[in-house]
């Protein structure tokens, strides 16, 4: 175990920013944590939040940890219900407003290394709305809370977005006797992740749970007619009564900490192999950065660089490898594992017949780069995942190599 | 019979159930499981990360 005597700062309490202060611990008992978040924090498993549903629990026994037992076990201090005012990477402060039940007080916080773990927030889509309640999406737990006292009562919701989250929700409240209509102005279900014989399959077999499918078409608008019903009017002309509507159609990094701070951002925050920004001793990780151009929003990458991260900021410089890295997508009608290929050139091979099927998608080097399973074929997906090229190759330590070499 | 469960998801592996899926019929083990095993719910944990919640050695 490292001593290291400095103090570390993570501004943000989701999986990456909890992963990262638990590796960091488990290599070093010396350091100082601090864990900020905009929210309460609570340790919660957020691919959790689509399925809740049908694990038939409530928000608050998603729970896993409360704030006093993560402080307690990580030997950190947290502090929630923060809002940070500003970065000065000069100084090397935190400012910001802890807001607590009675009164809020500003507090300046020093830090040696400051991580920034802030997530990503969900797009907001153009939609005509004479509604007084905001559209609802859910990116926290927070969040789902509120859609779950808002589905109370309810029948029919009409979900925006047939992306992971958008079918993962559908495939939880059809099982749990919702009505359910999903619309997306792509083509198939998971069109970023797999060819469309696939997502056919999966489009049939939801259908026949009971989801209705609006695909190739936009929600225009949503609106309350005189008997107070909620409708939906879709591109294609129709219109749909519903009762309610979530949106699930993708997150955007949150940079603007990060802008504040001086810190080189393009969609996400620019980070190098170690988690680095452009700016001495302030790194990222999590929904929040860009690695060679793109974000990577799953749990995987980010513990895998929360891991590679405090190896670094415990005194062992460690370069974050990527392998291939499969997600399960929580469908009930249809198994389903993915790999999504993070580049467009290529194209995809299938094997198997009817629900059964395996996509390879293959680059212009004839390349594994990414794959698809349904049905029986999702037992193929550890062989897959160690046959495909990796997500993200580190920079290989020159230093090292030459040492290997002499 | 044990049970061990995946600190990030919540899986719980019970082996008078087992996981049938990856090939790991009711009654495996867990010592009879592989270091690599990857947590079928998340991937994201692997068997040397999972908390032991009872009856285990």
């Amino acid at each position: 175990m490292t001593v290291v005597n400095k103090s570390i700062v993570i501004i943000g309490a989701g999986h990456a920013g909890l992963t990262l202060a638990r590796e960091i611990r488990a290599n070093c008992n010396t350091t100082t944590i601090t864990i900020i978040s905009r929210e309460a924090i609570r340790g919660y498993y957020k691919p959790n939040l689509s399925k809740a549903l049908s694990m038939h629990k409530a928000p608050d026994q998603l729970v896993m940890k409360q704030t006093e037992t993560i402080a307690e076990e990580l030997n950190a201090t947290l502090l929630g219900r923060f809002t940070v005012i500003e970065i000065n990477s000069g100084r090397k402060e935190v400012k910001g407003l802890l807001n607590d039940s009675e009164e809020s007080s500003v507090m300046t916080i020093p830090y040696d290394s400051l991580v920034m773990a802030t997530g990503a927030s969900p797009i907001r889509l153009p939609i005509e709305r004479d509604l007084t309640t905001p559209l609802l999406s859910i990116n926290n737990l927070e969040d789902y809370e509120t859609f779950r006292s808002r589905i109370e009562q309810k029948k029919k919701i009409l979900i925006i977005g047939a992306g992971f989250v958008g079918c993962e929700l559908a495939s939880d409240l059809i099982s749990s006797g919702y009505e359910v209509d999903i619309i997306d102005q792509c083509e198939w279900p998971l069109q970023r992740s797999m060819p469309e014989v696939m997502g056919t399959e999966i489009k049939k077999a939801m259908a026949e749970q009971g989801v209705n499918w609006h695909l190739g078409v936009t929600l225009l608008s949503v609106t309350k007619n005189e008997q107070g019903a909620m409708l939906g009017s879709l591109s294609d002309g129709t219109t749909i009564q519903i009762d309610e509507v979530v949106s699930a159609v993708g997150l955007i990094p949150n940079t603007r900490l990060a802008r504040g701070a001086g810190v080189a951002v393009q969609r996400g925050i620019e980070v190098d192999a170690f988690s680095q920004t452009h700016q001495p001793d302030v790194y990222a990780l999590g929904d929040c950065v860009e690695y060679q151009g793109v974000t990577l929003p799953f749990i995987a990458p980010a513990t895998h660089a929360a891991k590679a991260l405090a190896k670094t900021l415990t005194g062992t410089k460690t370069a974050l490898a990527l392998p291939a890295l499969p997600v399960a997508v929580k469908i009930r009608a249809c198994p389903t594992v993915v790999c999504p290929p993070l580049i467009k050139k290529g194209i995809w091979q299938v094997q198997g017949a009817g629900m059964n099927l395996e996509a390879h998608f293959i680059n212009e080097r004839g390349q594994l780069s990414g794959f698809a399973l349904i049905g029986q074929c999702i037992s193929k997906k550890t062989k897959l995942a160690s046959e495909c090229i990796p997500t993200l190759t580190p920079i290989v330590d020159i230093n090292a190599s030459r040492e290997a070499v002499a | 019979m044990a049970t061990y469960q995946c600190p990030d998801c919540g899986y719980v592996y019970d082996e008078k159930v087992g996981c049938e899926h990856e090939g790991y019929p009711a009654g495996t083990q867990w010592e009879d499981i592989p270091e690599e095993f990857p947590c079928p719910d998340c991937f994201v944990r692997e068997k040397p990360d999972f908390e032991m919640l009872e009856g285990g050695k």
